[in-house]
């Protein structure tokens, strides 16, 4: 109940914040009743999965101070799940979504438990190495189409489908996944405020500390973790029902990895604002490098390239992200 | 009465070095026992291996009646021992406020209560007005007050403090010592306290052990210690100690 | 029998070879703690580079290798120079992210000037060539040269730590960056130096590997994690580690041939069936993973 009114508590944001977190959210509102192409359609609905992706591994990768480079897989568990529960058995988005996210969560605590004992550079690559794991297990398991994937012959079915989650119009996914960025924001504001929220912070200064109050850390590391997945994994049965044809080289890969932890880290992982505001930059930036650069032959890989090196410079100029940038320049403002 | 804490023969051995060499005290329920000795005695490893930062080789360490020897710390912490540490590492965004709800979140799930906890603890230590302040923004002082704050918060039976004084000015030294009677008296809390700071170790504590390259060497009440020839000799080295003490000097 | 014996030692052969590719990367983190996400992709650079240079110069490939050592030498310390030492100076997350884009950088820039298509040596004295030692073992005269020559840039590079003054000076980097710079070494040279030796390590493992395992700009990753595992198993920052775990890993990779050994010996049908080629390299992640949870240390390693 506390957690409730927690979560729509946004009173210890700055006055600034507020306004603008309240003209974005009417815009995304409005957003689809405006003339706009298919293409920023779809830009958009990539925006909203990429920033809940985002706030979940801020979870675990920001709050709790993990790295973590194999988010891929938790997509790949919601994902999956729902596409095979859809195709074989005709189970419903809204069962097929929380079994996903039931799966992935005991997936976190068979490999989190032992990670956790690890920190930085080891824990990341121990990351990506059980991701990759997983995904060569799909690659080769045939019940879920192997390398080939698997096709959600939306055809089939009658749409709007708001039970399974089958629309042949982009708005609808937009409106429901919308419904899940807000429902997400408001879980993350209550989360930061919470007796975990608090017990990571300070587990990420000093872990010493922590555990003389009483906390055990390892546990309350695997429980953000699970949370991320969870997150994760939500977003994952999502992306099955909008692309509609999955295989582990898209869903699973490494690349989707380190762009989920990028989003978070220019935007600043850490805050709540952050991962919308890295996904706000990439995602759009993204897609239209590609439009542009994609279609001029010659220029292969011409995106991907700037795209590198917007992740080097930020690294090395400002890690704490977009964010970061926001806090130097107000401190700065304020002890003038 | 059954001793609060009982620790017996207690070794702890780094490589070659006995950090603590057979150590063996009690306390009792509502003592203040003062810890001092000369630097690299051997205090903070005692600390560490009482609270479960370090797994002692031998001996034993009984809590409030239980064998708590190698438990890890969060579970001693939660049994009711809270302790500070000597250098607080201060790196993030936590106010001072924050920090100390951490400690009573270790005894409530509501952050609302937490908070409220919070604020009472960091009044009666006169920190209610830097509530707010990012805790890295304060000296060392208030940091280590900050952590005393921490550390009330989960309401322990014993509080380990390792050296909460220093760097204090005498102003500063005063008002701890105030404090630390007001958690001791109100509070019912027992304290060990490990500290260089004389005055406040003499005046507050009931009872002084001194440690000197990991061994006990003495025990007993304030004044008692202060005379001790083995704890001269430990602070001095041998030839001011025997020259302080009047003896011929070989 | 002779499947197990071959796949032994191919497994030790290849391992050999890997270790060198790895053998870059322990030194790097050795002297400095970054864990570089781009070594694979120098490796990659130094598959082409020895293909190009045999393919301009119509020249042996093997002849290659001394122009790969330079490249990598000069691409280790540019990167250190141009971008690695702002890296130092952040949290972790961003050196992670930093070398990761490094590495997007390399490989897409690869694309760019190189094409997509699977590329490999096909001239040369020792392509097409194998040596035979008996009890059905044949090995191809590329895989046993590509062997031989990682431990001679194994003894090279060992002497080059222990037993010169620069050497000295890195080791001492790794053990103490403070106290280095104290006793007057320049650390960031040492540094730059040590991106430089890493480079030219690894790329002339990639020149070594080309003539055996053909090159396209994605081959990286693999590597890289392979690399990843075998500094782990060896320790992080130990020269001799990396080769014992690099043989270990080598073998690892042999497993499918090892499985198909037992199960024509023990006549256990199911084995037949599992598809363990496909797992070559699973085991290699698996490995990294039971390797950090059980041993962190590793078999040598110093640094943790």
């Amino acid at each position: 109940m506390e957690a409730l009114r927690a979560a729509f508590d946004f009173s210890d944001f700055r006055p600034t914040e507020r306004w603008v977190s309240r003209a974005v959210a009417a815009f995304l509102l409005v957003f689809p009743l405006l003339p706009v192409s298919s293409f920023a359609m779809a830009t958009m609905i990539q925006f909203l999965m990429f920033s809940l992706y985002g706030m979940g591994w801020n979870t675990i990768g920001g709050y709790g101070g993990q790295v973590d480079l194999g988010k891929a897989q938790y997509v790949g568990i919601g994902a999956y799940t729902t596409a095979v529960a859809l195709i074989r058995w005709d189970v419903p988005f809204w069962v097929s979504m929380p079994v996903g996210m039931g799966f992935a969560v005991l997936w976190s605590f068979a490999i989190g438990y032992p990670l956790f004992r690890l920190r930085g550079h080891y824990f990341a690559i121990a990351t990506i190495a059980a991701s990759l794991v997983l995904k060569d297990l799909f690659e080769v398991w045939d019940f879920v189409g192997a390398a080939r994937g698997l096709e959600i012959p939306a055809h089939r079915f009658a749409t709007p489908d708001f039970v399974r989650l089958i629309f042949k119009e982009d708005v609808y996914y937009y409106y429901v996944l919308l419904a899940f960025f807000f429902g997400g924001v408001l879980y993350m504001n209550a989360f930061r405020k919470s007796r975990l929220g608090y017990q990571l912070r300070l587990i990420k200064d000093n872990e010493d500390m922590a555990r003389s109050l009483g906390i055990n850390v390892h546990w309350a590391k695997v429980k953000t973790y699970a949370i991320a997945t969870a997150f994760v994994s939500m977003v994952g049965s999502f992306h099955a029902c909008y692309i509609k044809s999955i295989e582990p080289e898209d869903t699973m890969s490494l690349d989707l990895s380190i762009l989920i932890a990028l989003m978070a880290m220019l935007g600043g992982a850490g805050s709540l604002w952050g991962p919308i505001i890295g996904a706000g930059i990439l995602i759009p930036l993204k897609s239209y490098f590609k439009e542009w650069f994609g279609a001029r032959a010659g220029l292969v890989g011409m995106d991907l390239i700037l795209y590198a090196l917007i992740i080097m410079v930020v690294s090395a100029a400002e890690p704490r992200g977009i964010w970061g940038l926001v806090e130097r320049y107000r401190a700065r403002r304020e002890s003038a | 009465m059954p001793a609060l804490l009982e620790v017996m023969e207690l070794t702890k051995v780094f490589g070659g070095l006995r950090a603590n060499d057979g150590i063996s005290f009690t306390v009792g329920a509502g003592e203040i026992l003062g810890l001092i000795g000369p630097n690299g005695a051997g205090k903070t490893t005692l600390f560490h291996c009482i609270t479960g930062f370090h797994r002692p080789e031998r001996g034993t360490v009984r809590f409030d009646g239980r064998d708590v020897t190698g438990l890890p710390p969060h579970r001693i912490a939660r049994l009711g021992m809270a302790r500070t540490f000597q250098t607080y590492v201060a790196g993030g965004d936590l106010t001072v406020l924050e920090t100390a709800m951490v400690g009573c979140f270790s005894r409530t799930a509501s952050p609302f209560r937490a908070r409220s906890r919070a604020r009472e603890i960091l009044g009666f230590l006169g920190l209610a007005g830097l509530a707010d302040l990012p805790i890295r923004d304060l000296p060392v002082a208030g940091q280590k007050k900050v952590a005393l704050a921490t550390a009330l918060g989960t309401e322990p039976k014993l509080l380990l403090l390792d050296e909460v004084a220093a760097g204090l000015n005498p102003g500063e030294i005063g008002e701890l010592m105030d404090a630390i009677r007001h958690v001791h008296e109100e509070r019912g809390v027992t304290l060990i306290v490990i500290e260089h700071v004389m005055e406040l170790v003499m005046n507050l504590s009931d009872r002084v052990l001194v440690l000197d390259s990991g061994r006990l060497i003495a025990q007993g009440l304030p004044h008692e210690v202060a005379h001790d020839p083995a704890v001269i000799r430990a602070y001095l080295g041998e030839k001011y100690a025997a020259r302080y003490l009047g003896e011929a000097s070989r | 029998m002779d499947i197990l014996v071959s796949s032994v030692v191919a497994g030790v052969l290849i391992g050999m070879v890997l270790a060198l590719v790895a053998l870059g990367l322990t030194i790097i983190f050795g002297v400095m703690d970054i864990v570089n996400f781009a070594h694979g992709e120098f490796l990659m650079l130094g598959m082409y580079t020895g293909l190009l240079t045999a393919n301009a110069t119509g020249m042996d490939p093997l002849l290659g290798i001394p122009v790969a050592a330079v490249v990598g030498y000069l691409l280790g310390v540019a990167c250190y120079w141009g971008f690695i030492r702002f890296l130092l100076r952040g949290p972790m997350v961003a050196q992670l992210l930093g070398t990761f884009g490094l590495m997007l950088l390399l490989r897409n820039l690869a694309l760019l000037l190189f094409g997509s298509e699977d590329r490999g040596v096909n001239t040369g004295i020792l392509v097409g060539r194998s040596v035979d030692f008996g009890m059905g073992v044949i090995v191809p005269a590329t895989k046993l040269a590509a062997a031989a020559l990682s431990l001679v840039s194994f003894a090279a590079v060992w002497m080059l730590m222990n037993r010169t003054r620069v050497g000295k000076a890195l080791t001492a980097t790794a053990l103490n960056a403070q106290a280095a710079r104290y006793m007057g070494i320049p650390t960031e040279r040492m540094n730059a130096l040590a991106w430089g030796i890493g480079g030219a390590t690894v790329t002339i493992a990639g020149a070594l590997i080309v003539n055996f395992w053909s090159v396209n700009p994605y081959v990286g990753l693999l590597f890289t994690m392979i690399a990843f595992t075998i500094v782990a198993l060896g320790g992080f920052g130990s020269v001799p580690g990396a080769l014992a775990a690099g043989i270990v890993v080598g073998l690892l990779t042999e497993i499918p041939g090892i499985w198909d050994f037992v199960a024509y010996a023990t006549e256990w049908d199911w084995m037949m069936d599992v598809p363990v080629t496909s797992f070559k390299y699973t085991f290699v992640y698996l490995a990294y993973f039971v390797i950090m949870v059980v041993r962190p240390r590793g078999l040598f390693g110093w640094k943790h």
